[in-house]
């Protein structure tokens, strides 16, 4: 589903403290009106009780404690521009300058959203959904992708 | 943790519901592409005019309603209300008058096929209680992409007309007319933390304009998104791969790293063919001979023979005469010119092919501290540089609108001066018109590599959407080229008549030989070009095609061999291109600035000029038949 929003979003969480189980912005998240759930949730809330569980992914710190500790997981940030043209990924943040960011996001382009790269040059350019841009390399490389595989 | 909730209470209008008259005015706005200007002309029926938006460039195209009073605007396209760029700036303060004037609405048209990006700003306007249509134009499309949208379920979940339409075949139309009396504030169940939409609101309020963007903007736009996209999914169904179609395929091929470049030379062979071709030669031909030579000319004569005075029929009639020069320049030369540059720019638009070219030409363009961006008012600047150098606007720092400026009037010619230098150089060898290309083609690299690095300021991001490629709709490639060729007369057509005034007074106070003289050690010295060249450079600094014409008729007259032939083309193709260009020089980057260009940009074409000479000089081979 090309523009679905929560196309490979992280699989489903217990909550540490009450137990429930969720999909971060997921369906529960949605019945339950979660006030985060609508900005992209870089924080994960539980829906129920609201405890917040962390999030690695999103912390600089603890993917450098995962990486002294061996744990699986923990790669280095890869970006839009890593990505070899034809491959799809999904979008875990965007970094840069505020008024860049203003654009991308008003373009559709936002955390959590499914992207594939159709080229890399002359410029890159991007699908995600209906909708297609061309940015340059110093762009891509301030949307940073989700860990997981990307789906081919 | 404190949860504020903003809930945005629609407050129905008791105008509209009680009063169901004809809107007075209606303010169009979408996303780019969605077929805004089409559902204008179906609108209002192919009567257009545009203007720009009071203290800027931005054009507004403004019609009627048929059989109403009513007002339709056209408003730039945007993604966001958030007034972040001139243009959002312009649709920002049209969505504010809708606001505050009863009987005025908002039709909001959006692609029937990306509901989500449409929703976005629809979510906006509920948060600005702005009175709304909602039209899913391009319904056609969407149906063949297999897109099944519940319209109802929208309406209610909005509180809004919602119609589909098919703009260009006029589908739906008439029941867009009808719900202008229905329109109402969408309804707005979006909870938003107030951190994140308060700077929003005030942004979107006008209350506060700050000097750089708040960070928090990008939350707000996730937000709005966020919450875009769950209606998208509850009112909508996805849409089927669209790999097939022939639009897609040609629109990546358009910019694939290899075929690419052949179709860009074929884009740009079609474009000569229509101006270089058909418009500066077929057409200007039959407007100057076949109407001002045989009709206006000698009726204008006959018409100012009854003057007692011959300055007055000089005035008019005379060698640089208002009717034999100022106006059979700017109607038989350059009007023909324009109109087929303009359609031809016209197609380019509404084709997709633009953003394609900025894709392709992104590199050369990096090189001079611009990015492909600014290849819009380049390819501009081919059929008139002055308007060209208004566009520059649409670059997003100062820095690349003065750089874009810059390599306009150094080294692009319009699209009268182009025809006049392609005439000129079909007498020389191929090698000797490659020197010329290859010199002015150096030095607008140099000038903008230099300049990129002595001037102060950044480059903006590169970040340009890529709409699908489709076939354009001739009403509309008609109707924006009309309005623009009227533009462009009432601009350019009194500064004919005031450039040949000039000439005509600086002649009959018989300073043109003086300053003919004067010129004559550079003429002479460095270009080694005959004293009389003199002449044509100088009222090179009112038009250089003006000059360009004048060269031509030297090197006929046999006065030029063809070294001397590129010598002079390249000087005057690096010229200033027409006083009309500085004067937009100087209202839009300041008199200093024009002052500046100015100053620079003469030497380097006389500089140029010089190293072409040596270079034919010591490589005789090049100019030899």
């Amino acid at each position: 589903m090309p523009s679905a929003l929560t196309a490979g979003v992280a699989p489903e969480i217990a909550c540490a403290l009450c137990g429930f189980v969720y999909v971060p912005q997921g369906d529960a998240c949605r019945e339950h009106r979660c006030p985060f759930a609508v900005s992209g949730c870089t924080t994960r809330h539980c829906p129920r009780c609201g405890y917040a569980v962390p999030d690695e992914e999103a912390s600089v710190a603890a993917r450098f404690v995962r990486k002294l500790v061996g744990g699986g997981g923990g790669t280095s940030a890869h970006t839009l521009a890593d990505l070899p043209a034809g491959a799809a990924a999904v979008v875990e943040r965007l970094r840069g300058e505020p008024a860049l960011l203003a654009r991308l996001t008003a373009q559709g382009l936002a955390p959590g959203v499914a992207v594939r790269l159709l080229q890399r040059a002359p410029t890159f350019v991007v699908e995600m959904g209906e909708t297609t841009i061309a940015i340059e390399r110093a762009v891509a490389e301030a949307i940073v992708l989700r860990a997981e595989p990307a789906v081919r | 943790m404190k949860l504020n909730t903003v809930f945005n209470v629609t407050r129905y209008r008791s105008d509209f519901a009680s009063h169901p008259e004809p809107p007075r005015r209606v303010i169009l706005l979408g996303n780019p592409n969605v077929g805004k200007s089409a559902l204008f002309n179906a609108l209002t029926g192919l009567r257009a005019t545009v203007s720009n938006y009071p203290g800027t460039t931005v054009e507004v195209y403004r019609g009627r309603l048929p059989g109403t009073e009513g007002e339709v605007l056209d408003a730039p396209g945007l993604n966001s209300i958030l007034p972040l760029s001139e243009d959002e700036r312009v649709t920002w303060s049209l969505v504010q008058s809708a606001r505050s004037e009863p009987g005025s609405l908002v039709v909001q048209v959006a692609d029937a096929k990306n509901l989500r990006r449409a929703l976005l700003i629809t979510l906006q306007l509920a948060q600005l209680e702005v009175p709304t249509v909602l039209v899913l134009n391009m319904a056609d499309e969407a149906e063949a992409r297999g897109i099944r949208i519940d319209v109802a379920g929208l309406e209610a979940e909005l509180g809004i007309p919602v119609k589909t339409t098919v703009a260009t075949t006029g589908e739906g139309v008439e029941a867009v007319r009808a719900a202008g009396t229905a329109a109402r504030a969408p309804k707005n169940h979006l909870p938003l933390p107030p951190e994140v939409t308060g700077p929003a609101l005030e942004l979107l309020n006008g209350r506060e304009v700050p000097p750089t963007v708040p960070p928090v903007l990008a939350s707000y736009h996730e937000a709005l998104l966020a919450h875009a996209d769950r209606l998208a999914r509850r009112f909508a169904t996805d849409a089927e791969p669209a790999s097939a179609l022939w639009s897609r395929r040609l629109g990546r091929l358009a910019v694939h790293p290899v075929w690419g470049w052949p179709i860009l030379g074929l884009v740009l062979l079609a474009l000569y063919e229509l101006v270089g071709v058909f418009g500066a030669g077929t057409l200007v031909n039959l407007l100057e001979d076949g109407v001002f030579h045989r009709w206006v000319n000698p009726f204008a004569a006959a018409l100012f023979s009854v003057a007692p005075w011959p300055a007055v029929r000089d005035l008019f009639v005379g060698d640089y005469g208002l009717v034999t020069m100022g106006l059979a320049y700017g109607l038989a030369i350059v009007l023909p010119i324009v109109t087929t540059f303009f359609t031809a720019f016209a197609l380019l638009e509404d084709s997709g092919y633009l953003p394609r070219l900025a894709v392709m030409s992104d590199r050369v363009f990096r090189l001079m501290g611009l990015n492909g961006k600014a290849v819009l008012p380049m390819v501009l600047g081919l059929g008139c540089d002055t308007m060209a150098t208004l566009t520059t606007r649409i670059l997003p720092t100062r820095k690349e609108r003065l750089l874009a400026t810059l390599l306009l009037a150094l080294g692009i010619p319009c699209s009268a001066q182009l025809g006049v230098i392609l005439a000129m150089l079909a007498v020389v060898p191929l090698r000797a018109a490659l020197v010329w290309f290859a010199t002015v083609a150096a030095a607008m690299v140099a000038v903008g590599w230099l300049a990129a690095r002595v001037l102060p300021g950044e480059r903006g991001p590169f970040v340009v959407e890529l709409p699908p490629m489709r076939r354009p709709a001739l009403a509309n490639v008609a109707v924006k080229t009309v309005a623009r060729v009227e533009w462009y007369l009432k601009e350019a057509l009194p500064l004919f008549l005031v450039g040949t005034l000039l000439l005509f007074l600086l002649d009959r106070l018989r300073l043109l030989d003086v300053v003919i003289r004067a010129g004559e050690p550079l003429v002479t010295g460095v270009l080694g070009l005959p004293p009389e060249a003199s002449a044509a450079f100088l009222i090179g600094f009112l038009r250089r095609d003006f000059a360009a014409t004048r060269l031509f008729d030297m090197s006929r007259g046999g006065g030029l061999d063809p070294a001397q032939l590129v010598v002079a083309m390249v000087t005057i193709t690096l010229f200033i291109p027409c006083i009309a260009n500085v004067f937009m020089i100087a209202k839009e980057r300041g008199v200093k600035t024009a002052a500046a260009i100015a100053a620079f940009v003469f030497p380097v074409a006389f500089a140029m000029g010089g190293l072409a000479r040596l270079l034919m000089r010591e490589l005789p081979f090049l100019v030899a038949p």
